[in-house]
């Protein structure tokens, strides 16, 4: 249904106070965004309907590539942070139990009666020194090399060579921080 | 020889897909559908969040908060409800939570950006309604730069973004009678700070 500019101005009450059923709000837009005289006339009545005609900018093709990037690089970086997040607890875990084992050991040593275990059977409960297994590298094992610039991190996920996973080395370059 | 697998082909199945359909795959952890509702529905955010917080290159900074936002809680979506209401509300709150934030920015500099705004206000008053659609849009920042977050976004909603009331509602998690509150608010401050700025564009007389 079409509006008459005769029936646009009868209705502006009713479209600023929401009382027009949908249908008639799209024609009364349609009508306001075709018919410069109403438009006019309309401004003077409530001037902030102009710019109910205001176009939307065009947004370019480079524009969404653009997004695009930004948001999968975004993803990657969370996704990356979950790894690493999970190693670090893993790590945790490991080193709690490896130290409620060396808890577990001295408590066998000291502890009245426990002196009738052996020495080799406390030793075998509490490894001295951790073994070396798949997991994430901290910053430290990585030194900068003259390639990158001095204030670089170098981050490495290893999942080790039986996981599925890929081994992720994530290099961090803190002069492009923003 | 069969053809297993097809980027392309999947990447053109997925585009004869609903809105609705791709977010339930790209929960499902499909990244073809989750690219492919980006791409789609990049240029709505785009304009929507340009026209809260006043700049097109915050706007795509803002886009890329919103699908990233979109991604990290697709297990929230609920396909009971409209996918374009939620991308709306998400888009609305990131595009105030920017406005608020650039605002505040802007008071630190504020002895600087006040005589900009002058100089803007002075160029404005000549302004007659006979103005092309990208001074208006300028002119809108200017005006609307009164308005809170809300009531702009209510107002960019209604009557920029033509969605109704009961959709805004929705958008903003409010009631209809607060979305009419605003709408009224943002349009008695607007018709205010016309008559104030650019008194021309009100003019009955034609240039």
């Amino acid at each position: 249904m079409t509006v008459r500019c005769d029936e646009l101005s009868r209705r502006l009450p009713d479209y600023l106070e929401d009382a027009l059923p949908a249908e008639d709000v799209r024609s009364f837009r349609d009508h306001l965004s075709s018919c410069d005289a109403c438009r006019n006339e309309v401004a003077v009545a409530e001037p902030s309907l102009l710019f109910a005609r205001a176009r939307p900018e065009e947004v370019s093709s480079e524009d969404v590539a653009r997004v695009l990037a930004g948001v999968r690089t975004a993803i990657a970086l969370r996704e990356t942070e979950a790894k690493l997040g999970a190693a670090r607890s893993r790590r945790r875990r490991r080193l709690a139990a490896m130290a409620s084992a060396a808890v577990v050991a001295a408590m066998t040593l000291v502890l009245p009666g426990s002196g009738r275990r052996s020495a080799d059977s406390v030793t075998a409960a509490a490894p001295a020194v951790p073994v070396a297994e798949p997991g994430f590298s901290p910053a430290a094992q990585h030194e900068p090399s003259g390639t990158f610039p001095a204030d670089t991190t170098i981050y490495d996920w290893n999942p080790g060579a039986e996981s599925p996973e890929l081994r992720v080395v994530w290099i961090v370059d803190r002069s492009l921080d923003i | 020889m069969e053809l297993v697998y097809s980027e392309t082909r999947e990447r053109r199945e997925v585009a004869e897909l609903s809105d609705g359909e791709l977010a339930l795959r790209a929960r499902g952890g499909d990244m073809v559908a989750f690219e492919s509702l980006v791409v789609r529905k990049t240029p709505a955010v785009v304009s929507v969040a340009r026209r809260i917080v006043g700049d097109g290159e915050d706007a795509k900074d803002v886009a890329q908060l919103v699908f990233l936002r979109v991604w990290q809680q697709l297990a929230r979506y609920d396909e009971k409800y409209s996918f374009n209401t939620w991308l709306y509300r998400i888009a609305t709150n990131l595009s105030i939570d920017f406005l608020r934030s650039s605002r505040s920015r802007e008071r630190a500099h504020g002895a600087t950006l006040h005589l900009v705004r002058l100089r803007e206000e002075e160029t404005f008053a000549r302004t007659t309604i006979a103005l092309e659609d990208g001074e208006l849009a300028r002119i809108f920042q200017t005006v609307a730069s009164r308005l809170t977050g809300k009531q702009k976004a209510v107002f960019v909603l209604k009557e920029m973004e033509d969605c109704d009331t009961k959709e805004i509602a929705r958008i903003l998690n409010c009631g209809e009678s607060t979305v009419r509150n605003h709408l009224f608010n943002a349009r008695r401050i607007l018709r205010r700070e016309i008559a104030r700025i650019c008194p021309g564009l009100t003019d009955r007389r034609r240039p």
